[in-house]
């Protein structure tokens, strides 16, 4: 990841604490080391993003990778995905939608409300444990624009 | 009331017989009556006949003794005598007549008999007086005149004619009167038969017009009862199509939810082999030191022996779960693909099937026999040769080792736009009692010497299901089995159905 003054935050919304874990451990091996976000539930992770009054500006200036599962407790994470990108201090922020869903309409419908990679987990673990660390490794080597 | 088909046959028949029966018994009471009519007109006739006879000769009778009076008044005038001439050869004709005419009759012969002495002495006495007066005895002849005895005579035969011609006439009106009687008979009969074919003819108009009421009463039924049949098959294809869906979906996000903590389990196993290398390492470092330690012992074995197992059976555990979850995942994703109906060539497709496997029933020293008799159908092309596939894989998995495989696949059709698929091996067969089991997923029959997780034929069972069609089978243990698809022919016949109730 960029080694600019502004360090990027990963914010990992992922209601299975377990599996934030994983993620988490196996981005770590790929090398990133920046500070990872994690929530377990939409709300949050909105209030956090757009701030208690949802406009959006506690990010501005803030360099903001999401990671995002779409199967949510409380909001879904195409919801979320939705008023990230249609948020003018967010929108630019890239959101890596991590999920179990391999459904063609979900995918497709993801990638028109503006995500920017969609990643199938994996079944087994290994296969799974791999592709975050790719995952890791590709964060490494990204751009992450500020947010205005 | 309804009519039922035998007891309108029999409804009508027996109209038709009464209707017989009436008209016969009207010809038979008419032939009768006619021959009774002949019967009193030949009484009437005869005894017309005999009346006319009787008075004839009453009135013969008369003129001979008018005569014979003539004669006397005017003194032997000769022209009396003539008539009186006449009259006598007349009695005698029309007396002889009257006996022919009665001589069936008793009666009226024993009355005749008793006449021909009277007229015979009536007419000797008329004789002797003309005979007296002509020899010139005037006087013997009146007084023979005066003795009564002429009148007498004539008396008892005016008495006998008298009896005779009431009792022509009592026969005439008798027999008129019958004459009468048979024609008012005949009119009656004639009126109650007519009257009983108009109620024959009018029950037999009415039970038809009623029958064929309650046939096109029942036939409307019918095609009702067919609508709401073909609605009701529509339903419950709807219904089943919804379960069908709700069951994929359901299944769907079972294992996605199961898969979820599963891939925790196993992630987290993998840690802990991570860390668990270190602590070997660590341990294995301090071997020397542990060898006078028990606790140090105790540990080494722990980390060394028993934690590893234990993680291995984890893992082991795990990776066969998530073999299952996988393969209810196939089945539901399977069931959740859009089916793509296309025209597709059975005998190329199973041609391409056998093809596929050719190599494993090369080495099986098999052989496939392939006999189409339907050239096309409209069908989803993946899944279908997934089937086909599936099916000739297993009877190549499952062949009998002790003879050559012999597969054998048919198509032909069947009724109501269907296409039934065979696919027969000579294998080790599927004992009874688990014809129906082996469609369950995760079953298997038989020896379990084969890799095989028990899915092929649950995800056959699955995507046959979703084609519309269904899939059963025939198998002698040690016999070999014969699986039966029943298709339809044109697959978006289906899917407009379900999309059309849905």
């Amino acid at each position: 990841m960029n080694k600019q003054a502004r360090p990027v935050s990963i914010v990992m919304i992922e209601d299975d604490e377990g599996h934030g874990r994983l993620i988490e451990k196996n981005i770590r091996r790929a090398g990133v080391h920046n500070e990872i976000v994690p929530f377990v539930n939409g709300g949050d992770a909105l209030r956090y993003l757009l701030g208690d009054d949802n406009s959006g500006e506690v990010s501005a200036g803030r360099q903001l990778l999401i990671l995002l599962d779409l199967n949510l407790p409380d909001i879904t994470g195409i919801d979320i995905l939705e008023k990230l990108k249609n948020n003018v201090h967010t929108r630019r922020s890239p959101v890596v939608v991590l999920t179990t869903t391999d459904d063609a309409r979900e995918i497709q419908r993801c990638y028109d409300l503006g995500a920017n990679v969609y990643i199938t987990k994996p079944v087994n673990y290994e296969d799974f444990a791999n592709a975050i660390r790719q995952l890791g490794l590709f964060f490494a080597v990204m751009q992450v624009p500020e947010t205005t | 009331m309804p009519i039922s088909s035998l007891s309108f046959v029999r409804v009508t028949i027996l109209s038709i017989l009464i209707g017989l029966a009436a008209l016969l018994a009207i010809v038979a009471v008419n032939l009768w009556l006619v021959r009774q009519a002949a019967v009193y007109s030949a009484t009437v006739a005869i005894a017309t006949g005999e009346r006319a006879a009787i008075v004839e000769l009453r009135n013969t009778l008369d003129d001979a003794e008018t005569g014979q009076r003539g004669y006397l008044l005017t003194d032997g005038n000769q022209a009396y005598l003539a008539p009186y001439n006449e009259a006598r050869r007349r009695v005698r004709e029309n007396r002889d007549r009257l006996a022919a005419l009665t001589k069936n009759d008793p009666a009226m012969a024993n009355d005749v008999a008793k006449l021909i002495p009277i007229t015979d002495a009536k007419l000797a006495e008329l004789q002797k007086t003309i005979d007296l007066f002509s020899a010139g005895q005037r006087e013997a002849s009146l007084k023979l005149v005066n003795t009564d005895l002429g009148k007498r005579l004539m008396d008892e035969a005016r008495e006998l004619f008298a009896t005779m011609v009431g009792r022509s006439e009592a026969r005439i009106d008798a027999a008129t009167q019958s004459q009468k009687d048979s024609i008012d008979a005949l009119q009656w009969v004639t009126i109650g038969g007519a009257l009983v074919i108009l109620l024959v003819v009018g029950g037999s108009v009415w039970a038809v017009f009623s029958y064929t009421g309650q046939l096109e009463q029942a036939r409307k039924e019918v095609s009702t009862l067919n609508v709401n049949l073909e609605q009701r098959v529509r339903e419950r294809t709807a219904d089943l199509g919804r379960a069908n869906e709700e069951i994929q979906r359901f299944a769907y996000i079972v294992t996605h939810d199961l898969r979820a903590p599963l891939v925790n389990i196993m992630g987290f196993t993998s840690e802990l082999e991570t860390s668990l290398a270190s602590i070997q390492s660590y341990i294995k470092q301090h071997i020397d030191e542990a060898a006078h330690d028990e606790v140090a012992k105790q540990a080494q074995i722990a980390v060394l022996e028993e934690v590893p197992e234990a993680v291995s059976f984890i893992r082991s555990s795990t990776r066969k779960m998530d073999g299952l979850i996988n393969a209810i995942l196939k089945l539901s994703r399977e069931g959740r693909r859009a089916l793509r109906p296309e025209w597709i060539s059975l005998d190329t497709l199973f041609k391409t099937a056998a093809a596929n496997l050719q190599h494993q029933i090369d080495d099986a020293g098999g052989a496939v026999n392939i006999d189409t008799r339907v050239s096309t159908l409209v069908s989803d092309r993946m899944a279908l040769e997934q089937i086909v596939g599936n099916l000739l894989d297993n009877a190549v998995k499952y062949r009998a080792p002790d003879r050559a495989l012999r597969i054998q696949i048919r198509a032909h059709e069947t009724r109501g736009q269907r296409i039934i698929v065979e696919v027969e091996d000579n294998g080790r067969g599927i004992a009874a009692r688990d014809h129906e089991r082996v469609f369950d997923l995760f079953r298997r029959s038989g020896a379990q010497d084969t890799p095989g997780e028990g899915i092929g034929l649950a995800h056959v069972r699955s995507m046959v299901r979703n084609l519309g069609g269904e899939i059963t089978l025939r198998s002698q243990i040690e016999q070999g089995t014969t699986m039966q698809l029943n298709l339809p022919r044109d697959l978006r016949a289906i899917l407009a159905t379900q999309t059309g109730a849905a």
